[in-house]
């Protein structure tokens, strides 16, 4: 699962044309749109707009499974062609001077450069960095979620020292990110795969509900029965864990005893043919 | 190849952060303060960054030479660590380091000479007395030379402080600037080995066990004094054949004349690094046996490491005189 936040409708428009999103009319706080492995916000402009909507799609998916985070958008840079897209591999806030690293494990085939975000627009432009005015609220908010290797900012240069930001339209926006398609693809992809790694490992045992609905544990002893659990795929064993064959313990205490009592009588081998 | 090294403004014009970014012409250069706002912050996961870890050139500003643990060591009672880089190449699933940091990238720091200004003042503390000083205990000491350079600039210390003895820790074939170095009589190239099953099950990355005997035997020539390290001992069913065929595969290759030290140790991981391994590969078996805590410790049963270690002392002793062995374990 991905979550994209973009600042502009005109930003977002060629996404959900070519990744085909839905509207989400559950969602009236900022324009939503979806599908079975993306959700994609439209913030507003400013870092504060990109931080309500990045905890406010998190929030709306608390619970859900782990997802990566891109923001998406235009950046201005003093020097880098109009049309390049670039991954941010630092990011400014440059009222507060925080600075934020993001994990780039992916291969990518764009360039990374510095992203600087401003609070008002700015005439000049500054040196060896990206200027955008939402990154920095969305990454600040994005890493309470996740870990920093999936939260990323991939960039369209808008406006340059040759093109300024006077030539800016909404029409030159929608073109500039359907242009990066191709690239915006090869962030998303494998930060789709990410985050599906993410999911395997922190996948709970599907047997864990059976064992719950059998039997009442506690918070504490769920944890301990979700560790177990994984004990028991880890060792390959022919048979899966079933409640069934616990049946003759009466409290969750006594089946987490049992299970521990198998699970350490097992014997462990390195060797795949004699594991197999 | 990294696609982004991190270097601290302070190490920017360093001639060996220079160096070492030579070696990597198409990495971007990423400028930071501190290279903690990238290594070990929150917020970071080890098993993902282990995927492509980044290079991170620093400066260690104090505590270059730290006190071994207890149970470290190789009979010396002075025993010291130091390390110039953080984390590792390969990707061993019981190593402590995973557990440790959040951040599973390479850290390097290239202040060699404040290491090697330390590891002197610290041998003339006892200069009556022989000082250990180990090298690989927060990385490979060798893994990562031809970015490091790390043994052409710290042998010549030794070389000079008789009373000062060096430990390169290794799984490592990197062994080409040893090979044209003059051997030093205080530094002990050691090799650690599990049995190859258990090797190639859970030492991801690393040389094969007759690759690592066949660079052993090439240092042994070239009359380099040599340590083999088991440690951790690692269980499975029927250890006890493959450590037998582990230690008859190596001492049947190599002269027992060069070996300085053989040294055994039992699984011993402290029990949050521990319980953040398990969280980062819920799936791996080495995870899924019986554990059992002991004072902050998460080791095997009493009464099975008492079984491995014991076979294994015995086993050892039909290829190496008594003297030449020692128990890595902390004491009680």
């Amino acid at each position: 699962m991905i979550n994209i936040i973009t600042a502009l409708q005109c930003e977002a428009r060629p996404l959900i044309e070519h990744y085909k999103l839905r509207g989400n009319a559950r969602h009236n706080a900022f324009r939503c749109y979806q599908s079975d492995e993306m959700q994609l916000i439209v913030s507003g402009i400013g870092k504060l707009a990109a931080a309500t909507a990045t905890t406010y799609l998190a929030a709306s998916n608390s619970g859900a499974t782990t997802c990566a985070w891109l923001n998406l958008g235009i950046a201005g840079h003093a020097d880098k062609p109009v049309g390049e897209a670039l991954l941010a591999h630092k990011l400014i806030d440059s009222a507060s001077e925080q600075q934020w690293f993001p994990g780039i494990v992916m291969p990518i085939i764009c360039n990374s450069a510095t992203l600087t975000t401003v609070d008002k627009p700015e005439q000049s432009y500054r040196k060896g960095t990206m200027v955008d005015m939402e990154a920095s609220g969305f990454y600040a908010a994005a890493a309470r979620f996740q870990s920093c290797e999936l939260i990323h900012s991939l960039k369209i240069i808008s406006d340059n020292r040759q093109h300024t930001s006077e030539q800016i339209t909404e029409k030159t926006t929608t073109a500039m990110i359907h242009d990066s398609i191709a690239t915006i693809d090869s962030i998303i992809n494998p930060l789709l795969e990410l985050s599906s790694q993410l999911n395997a490992i922190e996948q709970v045992p599907p047997e864990m509900y059976d064992f719950m609905a059998q039997w009442h544990f506690t918070t504490y002893q769920q944890n301990e029965l979700r560790h177990l659990l994984r004990r028991w795929h880890a060792l390959s064993l022919a048979n899966k864990p079933s409640p069934h064959d616990f049946t003759n313990h009466t409290t969750s205490k006594a089946v987490l005893v049992a299970i521990k009592i198998f699970l350490d009588a097992e014997p462990i081998s390195f060797n795949k043919k004699a594991a197999q | 190849m990294h696609r982004l090294i991190y270097i601290e403004e302070d190490v920017a014009d360093h001639p060996r952060t220079k160096t070492i970014c030579e070696r990597f012409p198409k990495a971007t250069k990423v400028y930071c303060k501190y290279y903690g706002e990238v290594f070990n912050r929150k917020g970071q996961n080890f098993r993902l960054q282990k995927q492509q870890p980044a290079l991170l050139l620093a400066r260690k500003h104090k505590k270059h030479v730290l006190n071994a643990p207890d149970g470290y060591g190789i009979g010396g009672r002075r025993n010291y660590y130091f390390s110039h880089m953080l984390n590792c190449v390969y990707d061993c699933r019981y190593c402590f380091l995973q557990g440790m940091y959040r951040s599973a990238n390479y850290v390097i720091f290239v202040n060699y000479e404040d290491f090697q200004q330390s590891i002197i003042e610290t041998a003339a503390l006892h200069p009556d007395e022989e000082s250990w000083f180990f090298s690989g205990y927060d990385c490979d000491s060798l893994a990562y030379e031809p970015v490091t350079d790390f043994t052409s600039h710290f042998l010549p210390t030794f070389a000079q402080l008789p009373n000062a003895h060096l430990e390169l820790r290794t799984k490592s074939l990197q062994i080409r600037t040893l090979l044209k170095s003059k051997p030093i009589d205080n530094c002990v190239v050691a090799y650690s080995f599990t049995p190859e099953e258990i090797s190639q099950a859970l030492e991801h990355g690393v040389p094969s066990v007759e690759k690592r005997i066949e660079a052993m035997i090439k240092l042994q020539q070239h009359g380099w004094r040599l340590g083999l390290r088991f440690d951790p001992m690692i269980y499975q069913v029927g250890f006890e054949e493959i450590y037998k065929n582990l230690f008859e595969q190596i001492f049947s290759r190599l002269s027992a004349d060069s070996i300085h030290s053989v040294s055994l140790g039992t699984l011993r991981t402290p029990k949050a690094f521990h319980q953040n391994m398990v969280s980062l590969y819920p799936e791996e078996k080495l995870f899924a046996g019986r554990f059992d805590e002991s004072r902050g410790m998460i080791t095997y049963q009493r009464e099975l490491e008492e079984q491995m270690t014991d076979f294994c002392y015995d086993q050892l002793m039909q290829h190496i005189p008594q003297s030449l062995f020692f128990a890595c374990t902390p004491p009680e």
